[in-house]
């Protein structure tokens, strides 16, 4: 869930969003979403599917890999000439996909 | 009001009510007599006795001659703190230990923390395969948060230095991160393309069961070479030059 859109703009988003700026219904985000709703009851339930779930691979501390490259490795540009949306191009990833996966 | 004493508790008539303790103590002759000691509740009479005439003498901390004379507790020595440290049972391997540089490591140095390459580049990432980006976007936000905690513990002990490198080491992270998200943005955009691609392909049924997708009509020389183990390896790796 999103705060409500008219308070992120203009001079509001740079004031403290108070009970007094807002009416009823108004929602103040704290940017982390909502888990559920409210029941007519006051109650609130759960909805799973919008419970956060992270996904870490199993072999994390496993991997080798790093957040930094180091400055020793130059970065090369990659060659995509000839191909008319570069790296993006769908003939070149059917052709790749043809290569190394098409016949197993 | 003082009232009168034996003569050996003379010395004690014009101290106080502890001096005068003391010097019952030290007169065990004394104890045959009654014991009249002199005593005064009147506050002049408690003040301290000596030869020196600077009333402020030893209050200074910073000018420490000290007194004159030795007092009644000079000879008594100052205690000192008990050396006593705690030992806690840690567990090398836990979990939060991830959250620091290392297993009992609180902070890196402003030294340390600007010691680190540079980004990935999406041109490096295009060719990694989806497990390597998914453990990449991991360490990166491990990093973060060590990173964070280090953050965190500078501004609580206003020390007052750290936060700028702190600051570039974690803008490098974020440039790996956001690499990563546009290898992957960019990969499922191409693989939605390639498939409309695919449909068009006289040489591929999408409708094929297993192994039946891809029907090559002509085999070209170069592509027999591949080893098979080559290609299961490759399986998983997107398409690269």
């Amino acid at each position: 869930m999103r705060p409500t859109q008219i308070l992120s703009v203009g001079k509001y988003r740079h004031l403290k969003l108070t009970t007094k700026d807002v009416g009823r219904g108004f929602y103040k985000g704290n940017r982390t979403g909502s888990m559920g709703r409210h029941t007519k009851y006051g109650g609130y339930l759960i909805e799973w599917s919008k419970v956060r779930t992270y996904v870490v691979p199993q072999n994390l501390s496993e991997s080798k890999l790093t957040p930094f490259v180091s400055r020793e490795v130059r970065s090369e540009p990659g060659d995509y000439k000839g191909l008319s949306k570069g790296p993006q191009d769908p003939y070149f990833y059917v052709e790749q996909w043809k290569r190394y996966n098409g016949v197993d | 009001m003082s009232i009168a004493a034996a003569p050996n508790a003379l010395r004690a008539s014009s101290g106080c009510a502890s001096r005068l303790w003391l010097s019952l103590q030290k007169s065990p002759s004394s104890s045959l007599f009654l014991q009249v000691a002199s005593f005064s509740t009147t506050a002049p009479q408690c003040k301290r006795k000596t030869k020196d005439s600077n009333k402020r003498r030893g209050v200074s901390s910073l000018y420490g001659s000290g007194p004159r004379e030795p007092l009644s507790m000079s000879n008594m020595p100052l205690p000192k703190p008990v050396e006593f440290k705690p030992k806690i049972e840690v567990d090398e391997s836990h979990g939060l230990w991830g959250f620091f540089p290392a297993p009992g490591k609180l902070l890196l140095t402003p030294k340390e923390t600007e010691e680190h390459g540079r980004a990935w580049e999406v041109e490096e990432l295009r060719r990694k395969s989806w497990e390597d980006l998914h453990a990449l976007w991991w360490k990166c936000c491990k990093e973060r948060n060590m990173l964070a905690t280090a953050r965190a513990e500078l501004l609580r002990g206003k020390l007052g230095f750290g936060e700028r490198e702190i600051d570039s080491r974690d803008e490098e992270v974020t440039k790996t991160m956001r690499a990563i998200k546009h290898a992957l943005t960019e990969r499922f955009y191409t693989w939605q393309d390639a498939v409309e691609v695919a449909r068009s392909d006289p040489e591929i049924n999408l409708e094929g069961g297993e192994g039946q997708v891809y029907t090559p009509s002509a085999y070209e020389e170069g592509y027999d070479d591949v080893p098979a183990v080559e290609e299961a390896d490759k399986e998983l790796k997107e398409p690269t030059r």
